[in-house]
């Protein structure tokens, strides 16, 4: 049955597809790494980052420059590019880029909230939330008491409510519980997301579903690891894990099991993408968990721009931008440390 | 013949304490190396969680240590480095190598029940599902403190081992001196005439 993406998809989101691929095209390239990790000092990257697509975002600040000036005025760039595609942008395109914008507020809520506990100013965490997550009602966030509170009296009128299904309690919010708010509205928000791909159809879920499905699964092997050796039981650890993913259901069943590192690869094994991605783990060059899986989640992004006609190239641009910040801020604290052992661990991207 | 056995047992001393300074580098080599490691770590990490998810909005202004270092005063005035976890009663004695006793707090030092309850675990400022690389930084850091520690004592005992015989011997040494410095003229004076 023919879909009809290629015939109407340019109507509405045309003008938008094409200039997130012109984006796309000004990411940084292996050139431009190579000459960013042969700089010495911040203020000669800054120098090289004036002759790429960067141009003079830095040219506000004066001395010292830091790794966290840097690291805030890339994302606002690239915040003023979304809000750019946000506001010229008609539905269904409008609710997928809200989608996308939910996990960052997720990520402020929760930056809030942890800064309430440690009696931080709220003003002092706001300049620090990330720009993409901002909602009006974040400066109230830090009152709330449980997480019940926080539904009823805040966000109940954010894009977050539908979020807060499971996360509904009147448990006090400490670190242990913060942590879990965090997992379980992360988990239910990357459902909704996968159900709203998945119900559009089309290329856009061809393209997008495996991406959160990955996404899904790597959410499960990271708490998993992180989770030995902390207070977690392994009943809460399985309530965290996403309900869809290629894991799901047997995979997910035996990593909550899982106690150590080698049984968690035991469970990888059973699945052709992700044993080479956890053998790689170790060995020579010291890569983490973290870092083989921003290397495939830099290479399913790239391939989202063989296909035409869906959303997914705003994802995938956005999600390839944030790498792109990661390798420069880490680049940079290399720089900074004066230690050049590991400057080379970037993930390249073009 | 006494001059020159001062002089000997200066040599040695001065060779000593060279081969005393050459350690106390390689213990602040390990110390820098250590710090270098935590704060690469701490990178590591922000590059896993964020930039914004390890750093200052995620500490208190007051903290509690986990580990205190005590100094005090011993006998001939070398001082005594003591480890104090809190939260644990007996302290850790680290540094000379005297034969000193293990001091226990006894129950002698229940007046403050409340502070002999453990601080948090400063990892839990960042979560409970912390990454690998936070906890790495945390253990480099540690070991950083365990090696200053060590290397203050090792400095202590350096400076004390050399100055006070030294003092001694140069006292010594300029009397010999001074003696060696009067009997030149005479002999020389001895063999003009």
């Amino acid at each position: 049955m023919l879909e009809g993406a290629e015939l109407y998809f340019n109507v509405d989101h045309g003008y938008l597809e094409g200039l997130v691929r012109g984006c796309k095209a000004s990411l940084l390239t292996q050139q431009d790494y190579i000459n960013l990790v042969q700089c010495e000092t911040l203020e000669d990257l800054k120098i090289h980052l004036q002759t790429t697509d960067y141009g003079n975002f830095l040219a506000n600040h004066t001395n010292p420059l830091t790794v966290s000036k840097i690291d805030t005025e890339m994302r606002k760039r690239l915040c003023g590019e979304f809000e750019y595609f946000r506001n010229h942008s008609l539905e269904p395109l409008s609710t997928f880029l809200t989608y996308m914008t939910c996990s960052y507020m997720i990520d402020n809520v929760i930056l809030l909230m942890n800064g309430a506990l440690q009696k931080k100013s709220v003003k002092e965490i706001l300049g620090k939330c990330h720009p993409l997550g901002r909602f009006t009602e974040m400066e109230a966030v830090n009152i709330a008491e449980t997480p019940s509170d926080l539904f009823n009296a805040i966000l109940i009128e954010t894009p977050l409510a539908p979020f807060f299904q499971d996360c509904m309690s009147e448990n006090a919010l400490d670190e242990l519980n913060i942590e879990l708010l965090r997992n379980k509205l992360y988990k239910s928000y990357l459902e909704a997301f996968y159900k709203f791909c998945k119900n559009h159809g089309d290329v856009t879920a061809e393209v997008m579903c495996p991406i959160l499905e990955f996404e899904a699964d790597r959410r499960a092997f990271i708490i998993t690891l992180n989770s030995f050796g902390t207070e977690l039981s392994k009943e809460d650890r399985e309530t965290l894990y996403p309900t869809f993913g290629k894991l799901y259901p047997e995979g997910l069943r035996l990593l909550a099991q899982a106690e150590d590192f080698d049984q968690m690869k035991n469970v990888a094994d059973h699945y052709g993408v992700y044993k080479p991605l956890l053998e790689a783990v170790g060995g020579s060059g010291g890569k983490t968990l973290e870092d083989v899986f921003y290397e495939r989640e830099v290479q399913m992004n790239v391939l989202a721009f063989n296909r035409q006609f869906h959303y997914g190239v705003f994802y995938a641009y956005v999600k390839l931008k944030e790498q792109e910040i990661r390798n420069i801020v880490w680049i940079a604290e290399c720089i900074s440390q004066r230690h050049r052992t590991k400057i080379n661990s970037y993930i390249p991207i073009l | 013949m006494a001059a020159l056995d001062l002089r000997a047992e200066l040599d040695s001393l001065v060779l000593q304490l060279l081969g005393d300074l050459e350690e106390l580098e390689g213990k602040r080599t390990v110390l820098n190396a250590r710090v270098e490691e935590g704060w690469l770590s701490l990178a590591k990490a922000r590059y896993a969680m964020g930039a914004k998810s390890v750093g200052p909005l995620q500490y208190a202004s007051h903290m509690e240590p986990q580990v205190c270092l005590h100094a005090s005063e011993a006998q001939e005035g070398l001082q005594k480095f003591k480890v104090v976890r809190a939260g644990v009663h007996a302290p850790e004695e680290v540094g000379t190598r005297e034969a000193g006793l293990r001091r226990r707090k006894g129950p002698t030092k229940t007046p403050e029940p409340e502070s002999s309850e453990a601080p948090q675990d400063p990892l839990n400022w960042f979560g409970i599902l912390v990454p690998h690389s936070l906890r790495q930084a945390q253990a480099s850091f540690r070991d950083g403190v365990l090696e200053a520690k060590k290397r203050k004592c090792f400095l202590e005992q350096v400076i004390q081992c050399v100055v006070s015989p030294a003092a001694e011997q140069e006292a010594e040494d300029e009397s010999c001196l001074e003696d060696w410095a009067a009997a030149v003229p005479a002999e020389t004076s001895a063999k003009a005439i």
